[in-house]
C-alpha cells in the first residue's frame, strides 16, 4: 500500500468513520469535520505507523490525504 | 417555590432502559443486584452491584464519540433522548439559548480515567489518548449533552456525594422558577462499577460484602444491615414552567414543589446520628413547598445501610412527623438496582413520579429484622403497596452528613 492508503488506513481505523467518507481533494476537516483534538490523535498514530517525528504544525486538519502523505514521504526521504 | 412541572423521563437503570420495563421491575420488587461479570472483581470486599448490560442496544451515539466519552456520559446522552422524546420537544423549535442543562455526579468517569492512566504508565505520555482532558471530570456529561444538542443556556454539574443528582435537581428547578430559561434537562449520571472506581467505593468501608447473597446484600434499617451496594445508571427529566405546559398541551408527571439542603458539619463520613439537620433540611422542603407534615403521603428514604445513616434519617422523620411517622408509608426502592451514588437522588425522583402515576409505593426489599433503634415506621417491604400519592420527599444523603430534600406533588 502506498503512503496515502495508509495514511487513510491510519484516519478510518483511529477516527471509526466509513473510508468513503473521505473524499478526494478535501481537507481532514471539510471531509469528515476533524477538530484539533482528534487530529492530535491523527499526528501520533501517523507517527506511530511511519516511525518518523511529526510537528503539530506539519500535518493538520487543513490538509488532504495527499498532502499528508506528501509531508510523510518527504520526512523518509 | 413556584412549582416545577417535569415533563419528561429518561432512565437508563440496572432494573430497565426504559420508564415501562424499569417501572415493570419496580412493581415487582424484582432484585437486579448481582455478582459483578464484566471483569474478574472476586478479589473486592464487596463485589456485588447493580450492573447495565445492553447499554449499546438503546445508544444513538456514533463509535466515533464513543471511544472520546466515559460510560458515564454515554448512559446521560442516552437518558437526554428518552427524556427529550418522552417530553415530545422537538428542539428544532426551540431557542437553545434558553435551555439550561442541570446534572450531578459524585465520582466522574473513572473507566476512561484509569484505562489512559494505565496507558500512560505503560507506554509514556504519547500513549494517553488527548481526549482524557475531557472525558473524566464530573462535568463531562453535561458537556457532551451540551455539544450533542447545541444547548447553550445556563447550565451547572453539581458533585456532592451521593446527594448529587438532588442537589443539581433542586438548584435547577430554582433557577427555572426564577424564569432564567424556558426549559432545563435535570438529573445525574453514575458510573463506579469500573476496576478502579469500584475499588474506590470498597475504600469507604460502607458497602456491603454479602457477596454470597447478592439480592439480599443491601438491607437498610435491618439489625442486620451491612452496608449498600453500588449501582450504574442515569436519570434525566424535563423541568418546565406551568405555563410553558400548558402552551403545548402536555400533563406533567408531577411537580417539584420543594427543596432543602443542609449539612452536619460533624464528622467527614459519618452522619450526625441525631439526625437534626436531616430534620431541618425536611422542614426546609415543606415550607418551600407550602405544606404541612400532614400532607406527605410517601417518603423515599436514602437508606445507607450504615448504622449511623439509617438511625440518624429515622431521627430526622420522627422530629419532623411526630406520631405520624408509625403511619408513613417510607420505602428505598435502591435495595432493587443498588444505590447509584451521585445519581441516586435523580433516580428516586423518577421512581416515585412513577409510584404516583400507578398508585402504588415500591417496596424496600431486604428488610426482616427491623433494629430496634429504626422501629416506629410504616417501611412498605417485600411487595409494592397500592396508595393514592399525592405528595412526597425525596430524601439523598451524602458523606460527612449532606442532606438534601425534595418535595413532589401529583399532577
Amino acid at each position: 500500500m502506498d503512503t496515502k492508503g495508509k495514511v487513510k488506513d491510519v484516519v478510518v481505523k483511529l477516527l471509526k468513520v466509513r473510508p468513503e467518507e473521505l473524499k478526494e481533494g478535501q481537507t481532514l476537516e471539510q471531509s469528515l469535520g476533524v477538530d484539533s483534538t482528534e487530529m492530535v490523535e491523527v499526528c501520533i498514530a501517523l507517527q506511530k505507523e511511519f516511525g518518523v517525528q511529526i510537528g503539530e504544525k506539519e500535518v493538520t486538519k487543513y490538509q488532504t490525504l495527499d498532502q499528508i502523505a506528501g509531508v510523510i514521504n518527504q520526512k523518509k526521504g | 417555590m413556584e412549582k416545577i412541572a417535569i415533563t419528561g423521563i429518561g432512565i437508563v437503570a440496572p432494573s430497565g432502559m426504559d420508564k415501562k420495563v424499569f417501572w415493570a421491575n419496580i412493581k415487582a420488587g424484582r432484585s437486579e443486584i448481582k455478582v459483578i461479570d464484566r471483569y474478574d472483581a472476586q478479589l473486592y470486599p464487596s463485589h456485588i452491584g447493580g450492573q447495565i448490560h445492553q447499554l449499546d442496544a438503546y445508544s444513538h451515539i456514533s463509535s466515533r464519540l464513543l471511544q472520546k466519552i466515559d460510560p458515564f456520559s454515554h448512559m446521560a446522552l442516552i437518558a437526554s433522548e428518552m427524556a427529550l422524546k418522552d417530553a415530545g420537544i422537538d428542539l428544532t423549535k426551540e431557542n437553545l439559548n434558553h435551555i439550561g442543562i442541570f446534572m450531578g455526579n459524585a465520582l466522574g468517569g473513572w473507566l476512561y480515567g484509569e484505562t489512559e492512566l494505565r496507558d500512560l504508565y505503560l507506554e509514556g505520555r504519547e500513549g494517553v489518548s488527548p481526549y482524557m482532558a475531557s472525558a473524566w471530570f464530573p462535568a463531562a456529561p453535561q458537556g457532551q449533552v451540551s455539544i450533542y444538542y447545541g444547548i447553550k443556556g445556563y447550565s451547572k454539574t453539581v458533585v456532592s456525594d451521593r446527594a448529587s443528582s438532588l442537589m443539581a435537581i433542586g438548584h435547577g428547578a430554582k433557577i427555572l422558577a426564577k424564569n432564567k430559561l424556558d426549559f432545563i434537562l435535570a438529573g445525574g449520571m453514575e458510573a463506579p462499577l469500573s476496576p478502579y472506581g469500584l475499588l474506590c467505593c470498597n475504600t469507604n468501608g460502607d458497602l456491603s460484602t454479602d457477596n454470597e447473597h447478592p439480592e439480599s446484600a443491601y438491607k437498610p434499617f435491618d439489625k442486620d444491615r451491612a452496608g449498600f451496594v453500588v449501582g450504574e445508571g442515569a436519570g434525566i427529566m424535563i423541568f418546565e414552567p406551568q405555563e410553558r405546559v400548558d402552551a403545548r398541551g402536555r400533563k406533567p408527571y408531577g411537580y417539584i414543589a420543594g427543596y432543602g439542603t443542609t449539612c452536619d458539619g460533624v464528622d467527614r463520613i459519618k452522619a450526625n446520628p441525631d439526625g437534626k439537620e436531616l430534620a431541618r433540611a425536611i422542614r426546609m422542603a415543606l415550607d418551600d413547598a407550602g405544606y404541612k407534615p400532614q400532607d406527605i403521603d410517601y417518603i423515599s428514604l436514602d437508606g445507607a445501610a450504615t448504622l449511623e445513616g439509617d438511625v440518624s434519617e429515622v431521627a430526622a422523620i420522627k422530629e419532623v412527623f411526630g406520631g405520624r411517622a408509625a403511619h408513613l408509608p417510607v420505602s428505598a426502592p435502591k435495595t432493587m438496582f443498588g444505590n447509584l451514588l451521585g445519581a441516586s437522588g435523580a433516580v428516586d425522583i423518577i421512581v416515585t413520579l412513577l409510584a404516583m402515576e400507578h398508585g402504588l409505593i415500591p417496596p424496600t426489599l431486604n428488610l426482616k429484622n427491623i433494629d430496634s433503634r429504626c422501629a416506629g415506621m410504616d417501611y412498605v417491604v417485600d411487595k409494592a403497596r397500592p396508595a393514592e400519592i399525592k405528595k412526597a420527599l425525596v430524601i439523598s444523603r451524602g458523606r460527612a452528613g449532606i442532606n438534601a430534600v425534595v418535595a413532589l406533588e401529583k399532577q
